[in-house]
């Protein structure tokens, strides 16, 4: 249900782009220094739009950095973080965590039990920080699965439920910007839970999994996901945009819909086949 | 109202729920229109399961937590925010200047209703949205005046989707309704300025695994471990 909150890259400018692979960086730098190099694995865009949008919307500063890293062995790396980085990549371990331990309690996966074993004590360690974000994620989670579980016909139900979890997510600290956060993010949040049950539908009635949308006509996926972006733009248009806007917006107005329109042209060329 | 929807599904009546749900599930894999390009036969079956689903799933499904997303969406929307919020996108009040009794004719059903969709008039203007769903679920007659409510309603309680959903319903059981019209749009109106101001930057073609080989590492374990994120 992640890596949807992506840039254009062919639309940004040269520095955007820079910017934005910086970003990247600096969050998967920061999860390895504290949280181990291992937890380098669990990154996802999302969690990096987390860090572009909170650091404009508080206009924060960041420390850049150039460095190696495993990956890239041979060359450096342009990096920036700052401490929405370190929260961000909190947040990137605890959902993580839930999700690991969701698995397993649900589905015995025995992946997903050395997952949550093996981020166990971050977790501990990061719900005494952050106490409201963890148990709103571990208890919005343990809601959808639920949901999802009874089978819910109404897709609003399942989708406001994760909205309120990403809402949680973006709400970085209770000040005068958190309710506009929480909406902005609750609104982020309802567009990808839609849109991925849009994108996994024809696998999920194959697999007769639940799938929120499966009542809903393909035809007016789109209609649909318009409204929802428009709701989050709207959301979005009431917090300060200090920093980045340029490539904030290039992700909400066109990156979003990267993997949606990636499918809808393979649906395309194998319905013409 | 289908008489016998377990029939359709092929299920007995004292199936539990998780039959009822494979049952139809099963059906949905032969007939939905995405999975098999529909035949016009398989479309209208798909129709009927689809109502005989929600039809027993309504009967029996516990209100938990269609109630608690409904009391969040009400206390959310109810309360005050920081930021000027409207969720109706655009600032509009549908109840604003005009009077949805008028002139017409109306049935003693109608007139029934009349007075609880005057109660849901208020509770909307009181920001009870919770209370106003509540009644809403308890009138019997879904009249295109039903729908009507409810599309405003969900709405207010950001369910995008159903309030959308209701609004076309409503429309398409009195196309030439003006007021219904005007809500439809209302509710359109946003996502078509956004899918315009989208459309300008361009689709996208991108191969978004160009940022780093760690994301393609990433979702290749993502995919190992079986997990959706």
């Amino acid at each position: 249900m992640f890596g949807y909150v992506v840039a254009n890259l062919e639309k940004l400018s040269p520095d955007e782009n820079q910017r934005y692979r910086s970003c990247y960086c600096g969050l998967c730098k920061t999860l390895g220094a504290r949280h181990g190099t291992m937890s380098r694995i669990t990154l996802n865009y999302d969690m990096t739009f987390l860090v572009l949008f909170l650091t404009s919307v508080y206009n924060r500063e960041y420390t850049e950095g150039n460095e190696r890293c495993f990956i890239h062995p041979f060359k450096t790396h342009d990096y920036w973080i700052n401490e929405i980085s370190d929260y961000a990549a909190d947040m990137n371990v605890v959902l993580t965590y839930y999700k690991a331990l969701d698995d397993w309690t649900d589905d015995r996966k025995a992946l997903s039990f050395v997952e949550y074993k093996f981020l166990e004590k971050e977790h501990k360690r990061i719900s005494l920080q952050y106490p409201n974000q963890c148990s709103t994620i571990s208890s919005c989670l343990n809601d959808l699965s639920a949901i999802e579980k009874s089978g819910e016909l109404n897709p609003d139900v399942p989708a406001n439920c994760f909205g309120k979890l990403m809402g949680e997510i973006f709400t970085f600290r209770e000040d005068e910007y958190a309710a506009d956060l929480k909406a902005f993010g609750s609104a982020l949040g309802k567009f990808i839970y839609i849109m991925d049950a849009c994108i996994d539908l024809k696998r999920d009635i194959k697999k007769e999994s639940y799938n929120p949308m499966i009542m809903t006509s393909s035809e007016n996926f789109t209609t649909i996901l318009n409204l929802l972006m428009a709701d989050c733009i709207e959301k979005y248009r009431l917090l300060p945009v200090h920093q980045d806007k340029k490539l904030i917006d290039n992700i909400l107005y066109s990156g979003v819909w990267t993997r949606y329109e990636a499918d809808s042209r393979k649906t395309k060329e194998s319905d013409k086949q | 109202m289908i008489s016998d929807p377990y029939k359709i599904l092929g299920v007995s009546p004292d199936a539990s729920d998780e039959e009822i749900t494979k049952a139809y599930r099963k059906l949905a894999r032969k007939y939905h229109p995405d999975v098999n390009h529909g035949t016009e036969d398989a479309a209208r079956k798909m129709t009927e399961i689809n109502a005989a689903y929600k039809q027993i799933k309504s009967g029996t499904t516990s209100q938990g937590y269609t109630g608690n997303y409904q009391e969040q969406g009400a206390g959310r929307s109810s309360s005050g925010s920081s930021g000027q919020r409207d969720p109706f996108v655009f600032g509009f009040n549908p109840f604003e200047g005009f009077d949805i009794f008028g002139s017409r004719e109306e049935s003693r059903q109608q007139r029934n209703n009349s007075f609880e969709y005057d109660q849901v008039k208020s509770f909307i203007n009181a920001g009870y949205y919770e209370k106003a769903l509540n009644l809403l679920n308890n009138i019997t007659d879904k009249s295109a005046e039903w729908y009507y409510y409810s599309a405003i309603t969900n709405s207010y309680c950001e369910n995008t989707i159903t309030a959308l959903k209701h609004a076309k319903t409503a429309v398409q059981m009195e196309p030439y309704n003006r007021e219904y019209l005007r809500i439809l749009n209302q509710i359109q109106n946003g996502g078509r300025v956004y899918q315009q101001q989208s459309r300008e930057y361009g689709s996208t073609m991108g191969n978004i695994n160009r940022i780093c080989l760690g994301i393609v590492i990433s979702n290749l374990c993502c995919m190992l471990c079986g997990r959706p994120f």
